[in-house]
C-alpha cells in the first residue's frame, strides 16, 4: 500500500513539473512512430505485390464473404471477368481501398488503377482482350447499355436494400467480420444512407425502390430469353456484372425481395447464375470465408 | 458623430427593443400569411385546371430551349407523346419533398420525371414499347437508365462544376441576387452527390471518356433507325431527347456539344427528328418566343 502511495505521489509530482510540451512531445513521438510503423508496412505490401511477377494482376479486396467470394459486386465483377479472360491475378486484402477510396483496386507491374469498369477497359485494351469481337455494333451498344444500368442502377437499388431497408443486417451475416469491425459497422451503414440519399435512389420509398429494381430485373430476363449468355453463345464483360450482382441476390439477399424474383420468378436468370458459376467459379466454395 | 450613434443606440437599447421585436414579428407574420394565401391560390388555381389535366411544376423556360432542365424536357416530352393535356407552373418548382420537376392530377401531387411517366403510362393506358420484341423491351430499360442514371450525372457535372453553373445563369431571367449568393452552396451540394454516385471521384478527362463511350454506344444502337427502338417512338426517346437537347443548346463550349453535333451526327439528327415531330411549336415555347 505504501508503495503504491509513493508510487502515486510520484506520479502526481511528475504531473504538476511536466507541461504541456511534454505532453506533446511523447504525443508526437507516439505519432511519429505509428506513422514509421505504418509507412513501412505499406512499403512491404508494395514489395510483396511487386514480386508477385510481371503482368500478374495484384486485386486489392475486402476479405472473402461467407456465401459468395466477395460481398462487393463489384470485386465479383472484376474477378469473374480475370477468370473469363484468363488473367493470372491474386487477390490482397491488406488495403481494400485505393486511390479515389474505391474498392476493389489493383496493381499491375508497380502501376495502380482503380475503378472496376475502367480496370476492365484498361486491361482489355492492354491485353486485346475483345469478348464481343463476334458481336454486330447494335449489340455491343445494348452490352454497354446493359452495362451501365446494371453498374449505375441496379446496383444503388440493392444497396438501398442492404443498407436502407434492412439496415445491413443481411450482410453481416454473410461477412466474417472481427470483433472491433462489428462495432464500427453502423457507422458504415451510416455513410452508405448517406451516400444514397445523395444519389437520388435513397430518396424514394421503398415500395418506389423495390418497382424499379423489378423492372432492371425482368427487363435483363427479357434480353437474355433462352441463350446461354447475355449476348449470345460466348460470355463477355457485361455478363461478369449481371452475374455478380445476381450472384449477390441469391446468397446474399435471401431476406430480401428479389430472391424470390430471381430464384423463383425469373427463373432464366437464376440457370443463368448457376452456368457461369459452374464454368467460371469450379472452386468456389474454395474461395469463400470459414464460418 | 461616433457619440450620436452611441446615444442612438443607447436610446434604443432602453426603449425601442420591444417595439422593434413586435416589428419584426408582425412583418414575419404579415409574410407568413401571404405565403399561405399565395400557396392556397396558387392550389386552387391547378385544380381548376380540369379533370386528367396535369399540371407541370418546373424551373422556368430557357431561351434556346423551352426548360433548362433535362428531366422537365423530358416529362413535357413524353405528354406531348402521349397526347396527355398538360400545363406548365413556374411558380413553385420544387415539389413538397423537394423534388423536381413534380406535378398535379386531380389534386394528387408526385414527383421524379420517370416515376411520374411510369404512374401516366398505366393510368392513361399508354405503352410504346407494346410492340416491341421481349429483346427490345429490355433494351429500351436499359438505354432508359443508361440516360438518367449514367449520362445525366456526367452532364450535371459538366454543367455545375466543370462550367461553375455559368451557362445555367446566364439562360435564367430575373435571377434573384439571392440565388447568386447561394449558388456557391448549392455548387457545393452538387459537388457532394458526384462524389458519393462515384462519377465525381473520376478527373474531368475521364469523365468525358466515360461518357463518349456511352454516346458512341447509343449512336450504334440508334445507327440509322429514325427513332431509338425503330420506326416509333417511345419512352426511351422522351429521355434520350430531354437530355441530348440540352447539349445541343445550352452546352456550348463543352465537348459534349462536340460529340453530339460532330463526332456522333447522328445523333444531332436524331435530335431534330424528334424536335420537329414532338415540338413543331418549339419556338414559341421559348422564353422570348420567335414569332414565325
Amino acid at each position: 500500500m505504501a508503495l503504491a502511495a509513493l508510487l502515486w505521489e510520484m506520479v502526481r509530482l511528475w504531473w504538476s513539473f511536466t507541461n504541456g510540451a511534454v505532453l506533446m512531445v511523447f504525443a508526437a513521438a507516439g505519432g511519429l512512430w505509428l506513422a514509421v510503423f505504418y509507412l513501412s508496412d505499406r512499403k512491404k505490401n508494395r514489395d510483396r505485390w511487386q514480386q508477385a511477377g510481371r503482368d500478374v494482376i495484384v486485386v486489392h479486396c475486402l476479405s472473402p464473404g461467407r456465401f459468395t467470394p466477395n460481398t462487393s459486386p463489384f470485386v465479383m465483377k472484376l474477378l469473374t471477368f480475370l477468370r473469363l479472360a484468363r488473367l493470372p491475378h491474386l487477390v490482397d486484402h491488406e488495403e481494400p481501398f485505393g486511390p479515389k477510396g474505391k474498392t476493389p483496386w489493383i496493381t499491375l507491374n508497380g502501376e495502380d488503377f482503380t475503378d472496376s469498369h475502367l480496370i476492365i477497359e484498361m486491361l482489355s485494351d492492354q491485353y486485346n482482350i475483345d469478348l464481343t469481337n463476334s458481336l454486330t455494333a447494335e449489340q455491343r451498344a445494348a452490352a454497354k447499355a446493359f452495362t451501365v444500368m446494371i453498374d449505375e442502377h441496379v446496383c444503388w437499388c440493392l444497396r438501398a436494400w442492404r443498407f436502407g431497408e434492412d439496415g445491413g443486417s443481411n450482410l453481416k451475416e454473410g461477412l466474417s467480420l472481427p470483433f472491433y469491425k462489428r462495432l464500427l459497422f453502423p457507422l458504415f451503414v451510416r455513410e452508405q444512407r448517406t451516400a444514397l440519399w445523395h444519389q437520388g435512389v435513397g430518396r424514394h420509398s421503398h415500395a418506389a425502390v423495390r418497382a424499379m429494381m423489378k423492372e432492371d430485373l425482368l427487363a435483363l430476363s427479357k434480353y437474355l430469353g433462352d441463350k446461354p449468355f447475355l449476348m449470345g453463345d460466348t460470355a463477355c464483360a457485361v455478363d461478369c456484372s449481371m452475374f455478380a450482382f445476381l450472384a449477390n441476390i441469391l446468397y446474399n439477399y435471401n431476406r430480401s425481395p428479389y430472391y424470390a424474383v430471381v430464384n423463383e420468378e425469373l427463373v432464366n436468370l437464376r440457370q443463368y447464375v448457376e452456368r457461369l458459376k459452374s464454368q467460371l467459379w469450379p472452386d468456389w466454395d474454395e474461395c469463400l470465408a470459414s464460418p | 458623430m461616433l457619440e450620436a450613434v452611441v446615444e442612438g443606440w443607447w436610446w434604443w437599447w432602453q426603449n425601442g427593443r420591444v417595439a422593434t421585436a413586435a416589428v419584426v414579428l408582425l412583418a414575419f407574420g404579415v409574410i407568413s400569411v401571404k405565403r399561405y394565401v399565395a400557396k392556397k391560390n396558387r392550389r386552387r388555381r391547378w385544380a381548376a385546371v380540369g379533370k386528367d389535366v396535369v399540371v407541370v411544376h418546373g424551373l422556368g423556360k430557357g431561351r434556346r430551349t423551352p426548360n433548362l432542365s433535362p428531366f422537365v424536357l423530358t416529362l413535357e416530352t413524353y405528354l406531348r407523346l402521349a397526347k396527355i393535356p398538360y400545363q406548365m407552373d413556374y411558380e413553385e418548382p420544387f415539389g413538397p419533398k423537394g423534388q423536381s420537376p413534380w406535378i398535379t392530377l386531380n389534386g394528387q401531387e408526385m414527383g421524379d420525371s420517370q416515376l411520374i411517366i411510369q404512374m401516366l403510362g398505366r393510368r392513361f393506358g399508354k405503352d410504346f414499347t407494346a410492340s416491341l420484341t421481349k429483346e427490345q423491351k429490355g433494351a429500351a430499360r436499359a438505354f432508359n437508365m443508361m440516360v438518367t442514371e449514367h449520362l445525366a450525372w456526367g452532364f450535371r457535372l459538366w454543367r455545375w462544376v466543370e462550367n461553375k453553373g455559368r451557362l445555367m445563369l446566364q439562360e435564367m431571367d430575373r435571377v434573384p441576387f439571392i440565388v447568386r449568393l447561394l449558388m456557391p452552396l448549392k455548387r457545393r451540394q452538387i459537388f457532394k452527390s458526384l462524389y458519393f454516385q462515384g462519377i465525381g471521384r473520376h478527373s474531368a478527362e475521364e469523365v468525358h471518356d466515360i461518357i463518349e463511350r456511352d454516346l458512341a454506344a447509343i449512336s450504334f444502337y440508334l445507327g440509322d433507325k429514325p427513332f431509338l427502338m425503330g420506326s416509333d417512338l417511345c419512352e426511351v426517346d422522351c429521355a434520350l431527347f430531354g437530355s441530348l437537347a440540352q447539349i445541343m443548346w445550352n452546352y456550348s463550349g463543352s465537348p459534349y456539344e462536340t460529340m453530339v453535333k460532330v463526332k456522333y451526327p447522328n445523333l444531332k439528327e436524331y435530335v431534330l427528328r424528334v424536335k420537329e415531330t414532338l415540338w413543331p411549336d418549339w419556338d414559341q415555347c421559348l422564353k422570348r418566343p420567335k414569332m414565325s
